[in-house]
């Protein structure tokens, strides 16, 4: 593990290590941290130690910049939360926010530094309805979707179309799952809101902290898509590093990814976390997942996919080959994980129909 | 900086201009480390093997120094010919930025209107530890010209006809303004001018030094103005900000040229910039300040020449404002 590509991550929780660096690794390492949506964290790290002006100024900009960019973004979020708020006001059924936002709520320290460009709120499948219309008269609309998306959202997917709002720069999603309905993995959302916590935000509510964990780390490895989400496992590390100072935490983990059937991407999660950031968890808690986990066959043919995507290609590779090969048999695995052969081909070939039309990057007046 | 070794008197020898600098060493330059362009705000490290960009980036920075090695750049990008039968089919040049390819292809002659769209849209989204204002932006007597505006102002070809008219560059795109000290800084990237505005500046001056012309580009035909030596040899020379022009060119229009209060120059300023929203509060003080300490009016024009004398005229005012 070379220091540019992996090793530089344990500065985010122990920032003195900064102090360390000569401008030839802050080149790499700001580059890489940029990619992979971690250079907010590493500046606030950097910033809260009092350390920014220790830095060799060429990178000292960047940290500013980027806080400067992320403390914006966490602004918006924040705001945005509060006129969302407003239209759930006697809602009479629980809002819950997942992911970035419910660590925002939480003050959890893996929401420094972050550059949040969505929202994503669970509700009851069956409040799913009202929720929408009290979003629309707030002036939350759906993005222009073909028939096509439109019945893919609706019937097999666990959220609805990404909501915009024309004054607004943040996308909402709204949940009813944290996986869809029909991948072979199914989580009973009942059992999740059945263990709801307060967020710290008035109206708003988030997951149980095992829950947060095991969506996390559901979300991570069952997504069809591995490269650069170094940044998922560091969210993984801060949860778990937060979480587990209560003692039942690690039985009640373990207990809740069976009862869930998330026992593989627990597993998955806290092999990369232990190796790659030092996450500090129980040896017997280890012992069983791997005793639950997948096979002594599935494991010696996933991981070292799971490791070659994982891995952030450094920033100045020109080939990135094999980790591109990898991405695209653990896509196939993801694809038919997901859904079932006769929704997935006709799936795959609109998908691939419309990609022609569909490339575009923006244009910021350039 | 290998072009920058010392020599016997120990005197570090200037790394020769591009212009000066053989096509096949830039050419090797851009296969192996790199080329790094230091723009004044901001460091540009370029590579790739798009046979057409060496000589594409000479015609534009041609008087920027050679550089192959240096140890800091805040933009990396490489402009690379697409693996696979797409070498061949339709040949494509893509824009590759720390190992990801962010922006959709151009066509495989054309790689220097994608490496200058492509570095601006980054310095733009990035570069946010200053303010940075849609604008053009001049120098002259140590004090400095704020054009802020709206793209299909003219406030390219405005900024270049006022380059080629003795005022210095410091970028047709960019304002930079430090909030700490108020001052603004170079980005002196080459001009773009679009469409009818290439020939607006042929004719203006003929001495220009353009780059090729690459039609059909996203925004039209799309030709480079080169900064000027003095520009270039100055672009880390920072100046106080005298004045704001709010420039509107309009077919067949006799020149005006009013004040405005400064209350439309900070809206002016505000709603034209990248990152004022971004920089929150000192997004704020910082064009409040600008606001205050710049005369500002606004100048429609359809005559260049005119629109020069006009602002030739106005800016002693500005200096006089500047020194109270």
């Amino acid at each position: 593990m070379s220091l540019p590509v992996l090793g530089w991550l344990g500065a985010l929780r122990e920032p003195a290590q900064v102090l360390r660096w000569p401008l030839a690794d802050w080149q790499t390492i700001i580059r890489l941290a940029r990619r992979l949506r971690l250079l907010g964290r590493l500046a606030e790290s950097a910033a809260a130690a009092g350390l920014l002006d220790a830095v060799p100024a060429p990178a000292r900009r960047h940290l500013v910049a980027e806080i400067r960019q992320s403390r914006f973004r966490l602004r918006t979020l924040r705001w945005t939360l509060e006129r969302v708020g407003l239209a759930f006001d006697g809602a009479g059924y629980p809002c819950v926010l997942l992911k970035g936002a419910a660590y925002v709520a939480q003050g959890l320290p893996i929401a420094a530094g972050r550059l949040p460009s969505d929202l994503d709120i669970l509700v009851p499948r069956d409040a799913l309805e009202d929720a929408q219309q009290r979003l629309q008269v707030h002036g939350w609309n759906e993005a222009e979707l073909d028939a096509h998306d439109q019945q893919y959202y609706r019937e097999w997917s666990h959220e609805l179309p990404p909501l915009r709002h024309p004054q607004i720069g943040m996308e909402l999603d709204l949940h009813h799952g944290i996986l869809p309905p029909v991948a072979r993995t199914t989580v009973d959302s009942a059992a999740l809101l059945a263990r709801l916590q307060p967020s710290g935000l008035p109206g708003w509510r988030v997951l149980a902290p095992v829950d947060q964990v095991l969506h996390s780390a559901a979300h991570l490895f069952l997504d069809s898509e591995l490269r650069d989400r170094v940044r998922d496992l560091v969210d993984l590390d801060g949860m778990l590093r937060g979480f587990s100072q209560r003692q039942v935490f690690w039985d009640d983990l373990l207990a809740r990814a069976d009862e869930l059937g998330l026992v593989e991407p627990l597993w998955l999660a806290l092999h990369f976390c232990t190796r790659w950031l030092d996450t500090p968890a129980p040896a017997d808690a280890l012992r069983w997942l791997r005793m639950r986990g997948p096979g002594t066959a599935a494991r010696a043919l996933l991981l070292p996919l799971l490791d070659a995507v994982l891995t952030p290609a450094n920033p100045d590779a020109v080939d990135t080959r094999r980790r591109d090969r990898a991405a695209t048999l653990l896509l196939a695995r993801h694809h038919l994980q997901r859904m079932p052969l006769r929704l997935l081909l006709p799936h795959l070939w609109h998908k691939a129909r419309t990609r022609r039309h569909g490339q575009d990057d923006g244009d910021d007046g350039f | 900086m290998r072009a920058a070794r010392t020599h016997e008197a120990g005197e570090p020898t200037p790394a020769a201009p591009l212009a000066a600098t053989p096509l096949h060493r830039i050419a090797a330059a851009l296969a192996h480390d790199g080329l790094w362009l230091d723009v004044g705000h901001a460091t540009l490290r370029v590579q790739g093997d798009s046979p057409h960009l060496p000589a594409q980036l000479r015609a534009v920075y041609r008087h920027f120094p050679f550089i192959d090695r240096a140890e800091w750049a805040d933009v990396h990008c490489r402009l690379d010919r697409p693996r696979g039968l797409r070498r061949w089919l339709k040949p494509q040049v893509v824009f590759v930025s720390d190992a990801a390819s962010i922006f959709s292809p151009f066509p495989a002659d054309a790689p220097l209107p994608l490496f200058e769209w492509g570095c601006n849209w980054l310095i733009g989204h990035r570069m946010n530890d200053r303010l940075l204002l849609h604008a053009g932006a001049l120098e002259r007597d140590g004090h400095a010209l704020l054009l802020p505006a709206t793209p299909g102002s003219g406030k390219s070809t405005l900024t270049a006809a006022l380059s080629l008219r003795g005022w210095r560059l410091l970028s047709d795109e960019f304002g930079v303004v430090d909030p700490d000290t108020g001052l603004v800084h170079a980005m002196l990237k080459p001009v773009a001018l679009k469409n009818e505005s290439i020939a607006v500046i042929r004719a203006f001056e003929p001495g220009a030094t353009l780059g090729p012309s690459f039609p059909k580009t996203r925004k039209g035909t799309v030709a480079h103005l080169a900064a000027s030596a003095d520009a270039v040899a100055r672009r880390h020379e920072a100046a106080q900000p005298a004045a704001v022009v709010l420039p509107r060119w309009e077919a067949g229009s006799s020149t005006r040229f009013e004040p405005v209060t400064p209350d439309t120059a900070f809206a002016a300023l505000a709603f034209n910039a990248f990152n004022y929203q971004l920089l929150g509060e000192t997004g704020f003080d910082t064009v409040v300040r600008l606001a205050r300490q710049c005369l500002a009016w606004q100048l429609v024009y359809s005559e260049l020449d005119d629109a020069i004398d006009t602002l030739d005229r106005a800016w002693p005012q500005a200096l006089e404002a500047a020194a109270r």
